[in-house]
């Protein structure tokens, strides 16, 4: 399976994606394909499909035309190569946090000394060490979606699907867990694809930014950011090329029937 | 690292405040509340407001009640009552549940029995007493049943609520992370149920006594049932109430098992203070 990973060949890809809901015409004609350790943020107004196109790529539902494609095997349903890290953030309740973190790997089926090291692993590396035996109503929602994302990440997927994940966190919350977030994929990098109404956010976590249509949600246009790994998100937010692309995306969102200008020529800085 | 964090010893603190601020007052104005209605009523009774022929008082029931104790018919009475109790509940909880799951989890079954379950919900049970009787005869069998159809609805209907209501989006965790049926059963429904079942279990063991008066009254006359009515019949009232004291007793003593169990198996719903 592995024998294509070198970066370059789609780990993902989306043929022609359409989807009903009843006679509800929710996505047309999506062609996406997501390389092996690639980012995708994906920016489109509410409602235009962008949380109903990731529960098909995770095979949660089906899409009545097109195909979804994992590695060149269909997509028919969940797999545990794909992960997912949802906007309420999905905890049991009932369950502390490290269980709640283990969860997959109990599903998984492994063996209670391997789940441990994993979820004891995988706690640190979200910062909620000394946090294991709390329940999730104990925590704040940082924390929460910070377990969340353990709980993806111990499932060691090859594809992380976030959906509006720090979407319901207060802003402060939200430019820490960004950080964190790019300085986990540097530590393990996976292909992400990362659904969000924030601009900013698209910019600075995306290695490439697709913009969606309002419903039927079509692929309006896409960009490489070319902003690199290592970022520094400080910087990167005063720097020209950041500004310049902001306000590229706020006027393309703010005026969605105008066909958007060609991105202007601002990739070397 | 973080802005969002508490430490977790100041987690644990706040909770422990919480349920201590909760449960003070509580035992304060239920000492109270008693002190004045069986005190009211017991100064009603001794000075001589109260006809003995037609009601009693506090203490001329007590005295009654150890009377009863002493001579044997109390605990002979309750032994003969709490078969049909146990045997009745032993009955409607597991099958309760059972039916509740199935109900609420499988759309076909649903269909199939809903009209009969939610008919029977409103049906007092007691006009089931003669029919049942006449099929299933008038002892032990007989008791027992009345006894289940008193205790099984609040569980079927309550369970069935539980599965019903199980969170939709966690549905869709497990299924994100390829749960098998079985899985998600541990690790959702049976834990969502949880509070809605023993929520029931605490009206079922309420109807549960009751059924069990009722049928001791209605079809072969025994146990407590039959030593309050033989006393009331005789128009002696503090012995005829004694044994109603002690249902009172054992509904009270129930419902705190009850309580119990759900605090124990609801440790992870902390109310959060800040």
């Amino acid at each position: 399976m592995s024998s294509s990973d070198n970066g370059t060949n789609p780990t993902l890809r989306l043929q022609g994606v359409g989807k009903w809901f009843g006679s509800l015409h929710v996505l047309d004609d999506i062609d996406i394909d997501v390389k092996t350790q690639e980012i995708l943020t994906v920016l489109g107004p509410s409602g235009c499909g962008k949380t109903t196109l990731l529960r098909i790529v995770n095979g949660l539902i089906l899409c009545e035309r097109g195909e979804v494609s994992f590695k060149g095997e269909l997509v028919d349903g969940p797999r545990p190569e794909m992960a997912m890290v949802f906007q309420n953030f999905g905890l049991f309740p009932w369950k502390r946090l490290d269980q709640n973190i283990g969860y997959a790997l109990k599903i998984q089926g492994k063996e209670k000394g391997e789940i441990d090291r994993l979820v004891s692993h995988y706690t640190e590396l979200v910062g909620l060490g000394g946090f294991e035996a709390n329940y999730p109503a104990q925590l704040s929602g940082g924390m929460q979606q910070r377990a969340g994302l353990a709980r993806a990440l111990a499932a060691q997927p090859d594809v992380l699907l976030m959906d509006e994940p720090f979407g319901a966190l207060d802003a402060l919350t939200r430019e820490t867990l960004q950080e964190e977030l790019l300085r986990i994929n540097e530590a393990e990098p996976k292909a992400m694809i990362f659904i969000t109404h924030s601009i900013d956010e698209a910019l600075l976590l995306g290695d490439r930014v697709l913009v969606m249509t309002p419903r039927p949600g079509r692929i309006r246009f896409q960009f490489e950011t070319g902003f690199g790994r290592g970022r520094d998100l400080e910087e990167l937010r005063g720097g020209k090329r950041f500004q310049a692309l902001r306000h590229y995306l706020w006027e393309a969102l703010r005026n969605p029937d105008e066909e958007p200008e060609p991105i202007p020529e601002l990739i070397a800085e | 690292m973080t802005t969002d964090a508490p430490t977790a010893a100041r987690v644990s603190t706040a909770e422990k405040a919480s349920w201590e601020r909760i449960k003070e007052p509580a035992v304060y104005v239920r000492l109270i509340s008693l002190v004045v209605v069986i005190g009211g009523w017991e100064l009603m009774g001794l000075t001589g407001n109260i006809d003995p022929v037609t009601f009693s008082y506090p203490s001329a029931i007590s005295v009654a009640f150890w009377d009863l104790i002493a001579s044997g018919q109390m605990t002979a009475a309750a032994y003969e009552s709490s078969q049909i109790l146990v045997a009745g509940l032993l009955i409607a909880i597991p099958l309760g549940i059972v039916l509740g799951i199935l109900m609420g989890r499988f759309r076909t079954f649903e269909y199939a029995v809903d009209t009969y379950v939610f008919a029977l919900y409103a049906t007092p049970v007691v006009a089931l007493a003669f029919p049942i009787a006449m099929v299933l005869g008038v002892d032990f069998v007989g008791k027992t049943t009345i006894v289940v159809f008193f205790a099984i609805m609040p569980i079927i209907v309550n369970v069935y609520h539980g599965v019903r209501n199980v969170d939709l989006s966690l549905l869709e965790v497990t299924r994100s992370f390829c749960s098998t049926e079985s899985q998600r059963w541990r690790d959702l429904i049976f834990p969502s149920v949880v509070p809605y079942l023993v929520a029931g279990l605490g009206l079922a063991c309420g109807r549960a006594l009751v059924g069990m008066v009722v049928a001791e009254f209605l079809m072969s006359i025994s146990g407590l049932g039959a030593l309050s009515q033989d006393y009331i019949g005789d128009l002696e009232l503090d012995k005829g109430l004694a044994p109603v004291v002690l249902l009172m007793a054992v509904g009270i003593a129930l419902t705190k098992v009850v309580n119990i169990c759900e605090t124990k198996f609801s440790s992870w719903r902390v109310r959060q203070e800040s």
